[in-house]
């Protein structure tokens, strides 16, 4: 077999000192797959010197050889140790689970990419098949039981970190520029200028806590909608000595569809992946695995985007709590989380479904609430497909559109409707619909004080 | 395998370059064309190591430049299936392993490595075998078979086996 056929790159014609050599090196190699007995001895005068060769470093092995056998029966001992080599890259039997530069994993054979995956992210020029990423996926089960870890996928922008563009720097911010950190010493800081980039980022605070932690509970991804390019930047702030994402950094250039974040290109069983993110429109196949944050907006850039007009945490010159913000508690979450998969659930791991811990969980923070809604939706449209509705069930609260005694929480914005007036006269809680948003966000039911409705905006 | 070849190559050369020092800045420009690229029939050029002909210069019609015929004495590399090589791994994870040879990239899959060799993750991923005897991570010498080759413009891609008897791990940094 020639080598010129396997790189397509080749033109066979002409001198090519590289033709003349394979040719040479083709005779004398062990690429002729399925060669039988016979044919093996017709070829015998070409591959003899190479069969000395082969039969001196076997016969080291087999110093009982008797003395007599001839040259054709060496060649056939060789034949068959030559054909259980080639039985493991036999090209035509080869289920090719992958490519890499195009050629089968297994065999070397050019490929075309059929169902499957590109994981560039990994390594350029790297591709899996569909059945291959599945028998990946579930041998790594295995890898999970003696470590104790599940998957856990982290957004950057808003989650673990703000960047802005620095020409979107507002005056009030300037100050900022005098205190940036020094890149000598990355895990010490958390303002990083990348001038490279034309960006300024602040990383959330608890964050390197949080990863140091998580890291034992989880095999952590980064998941963002950034290029590549800014991907590895914020990996390298977030994690300088590369020890808790190693190569498991996904940009949107990795992603298969615009637009959309998948667990296609994450090489672990959904139903042990859980994904840290402020966006859901992002992961509408996997809400159920979604833990929605709260967004961090440090930057006035970033306020603006979303349509606040209040001074941002920079202009301020303060910061979220660094001992009970969103990344504090959501990390207590997310190791309750880890507990009860693997301390406290009763069934075969492989059953196991992190996506029921996290309702179950998730249940338990309005447990026993009734509420109703007081002019809260738009007349015509139906309550139940309400998002908050949607969401008070999700925290175990009940909600229902008749009013009895049974109910516990009124929700409203204008304590003057009729059944705010019966909340306040019945001594049951009257509350803004921001009550069951940050019970959400907080995973604690929050106190109903806090939420109170202002008497004065009533009618 | 490396080859010390004659290549040749016609060099494209700006007049402003005339004069004394026509022909360094001619081998200089050829150095830093030709070193470090790949080609499909020789692969990947190492290092010039001698010039052995310049030829008449032609002017080229409307712009001025000046093409010469350079004749050349350079060492490349390339890898061709069934080959084995020495690589050092660069890169460990549940896929495989990638190593590397030089400007060559190798991939050697789970596939076809021993299968008393299992993957372990952790901060140095690593193939161990059941008895801890063997180790492969990051940094590992290996000897692997190549089975595939790819050029292109720029690397070399292969894909390698250790699944063949004298294959594996040559050297541990652990150990020492």
């Amino acid at each position: 077999m020639s080598l010129v056929t396997d790189s397509p790159v080749h033109s066979s014609s002409s001198d090519d000192l590289a033709s003349y050599l394979d040719a040479h090196l083709a005779s004398g190699s062990t690429g002729s797959s399925g060669s039988s007995a016979d044919d093996e001895t017709d070829d015998e005068s070409d591959h003899e010197s190479e069969r000395i060769k082969r039969h001196k470093a076997e016969n080291l092995e087999i110093p009982e050889e008797p003395e007599g056998s001839t040259s054709r029966e060496y060649s056939e001992q060789i034949v068959d140790s030559e054909q259980s080599v080639e039985t493991t890259i036999n090209q035509d039997s080869c289920s090719h689970p992958g490519s890499f530069g195009g050629m089968c994993m297994r065999c070397g054979k050019s490929l075309e990419e059929k169902s499957g995956v590109t994981f560039g992210y990994i390594h350029k020029g790297l591709w899996l098949a569909n059945d291959e990423i599945a028998r990946l996926r579930k041998t790594d089960m295995k890898n999970l039981l003696r470590y104790k870890k599940l998957y856990l996928i982290l957004d950057l922008d808003h989650t673990l970190l703000n960047s802005t563009a620095l020409t979107h720097i507002s005056t009030e911010e300037e100050h900022l520029r005098g205190k940036v950190d020094s890149r000598e010493d990355i895990s010490k800081g958390s303002l990083f200028v990348l001038e490279h980039m034309h960006t300024m980022t602040k990383l959330r605070p608890f964050v390197r806590t949080f990863l140091k932690e998580a890291s034992e509970m989880f095999e952590m991804y980064i998941y963002t909608m950034g290029d590549r390019s800014y991907a590895q930047e914020m990996a390298k702030l977030l994690d300088p000595k590369r020890e808790y994402f190693h190569e498991r950094v996904i940009s949107r250039d990795d992603g298969t569809q615009r637009h959309q974040k998948g667990l296609d290109v994450v090489l672990g069983q959904e139903s042990y992946v859980l994904i840290l993110d402020d966006t859901e429109q992002a992961w509408t196949k996997h809400k159920d695995n979604l833990i929605l944050m709260e967004r961090y907006h440090y930057f006035a850039s970033s306020c603006q985007q979303f349509g606040f007009s209040c001074r941002s945490l920079s202009e301020m010159e303060t910061d979220e709590n660094e001992s009970d913000g969103a990344l504090a508690t959501v990390f207590g979450v997310l190791k309750r989380i880890h507990t009860i998969f693997f301390h406290e659930l009763e069934d075969e791991l492989a059953g196991r479904d992190v996506r029921q811990v996290l309702k179950t969980l998730r249940k338990e923070v309005l447990e026993g609430c009734k509420i109703i809604f007081s002019r809260v939706f738009p007349t015509q449209f139906p309550a139940s497909h309400h998002q908050l509705w949607k969401m008070a069930e999700q925290l175990g609260a009940k909600c229902t559109v008749d009013l009895d005694d049974s109910v516990t929480h009124v929700v409203a914005t204008d304590a003057g409707t009729e059944k705010s007036r019966w909340a306040v006269k019945e001594k049951k809680s009257l509350v803004h619909p921001r009550w069951i948003e940050a019970s959400y966000y907080f995973w604690k039911r929050q106190p109903e004080e806090s939420f109170s409705v202002d008497q004065k905006a009533s009618s | 395998m490396f080859f010390h070849i004659v290549l040749e190559r016609n060099m494209q050369l700006h007049p402003r370059f005339f004069g004394r020092n026509l022909r360094d800045n001619l081998v200089a420009k050829l150095m830093k064309d030709v070193e470090g690229t790949c080609s499909g029939r020789h692969g990947f050029v190492v290092a010039i190591t001698g010039i052995e002909n310049i030829g008449k210069g032609l002017i080229r019609e409307g712009t001025g430049f000046v093409t010469f015929p350079v004749k050349y004495q350079c060492v490349v590399f390339r890898p061709f299936k069934g080959e084995i090589l020495e690589a050092v791994v660069t890169m460990v994870n549940k896929m495989g392993f990638f190593a590397e040879a030089g400007p060559v990239q190798i991939f050697v899959s789970n596939h076809l490595i021993p299968d008393d060799m299992e993957f372990q993750s952790g901060d140095m991923p690593n193939y161990t075998t059941s008895d801890g005897s063997v180790k492969i991570q990051k940094d590992s010498e290996v000897r692997l078979k190549i089975i595939g080759t790819r050029v292109d413009a720029t690397e070399i891609f292969c894909i390698g086996t250790i699944k063949d008897d004298f294959l594996g791990v040559i050297n541990d940094p652990a150990a020492g």
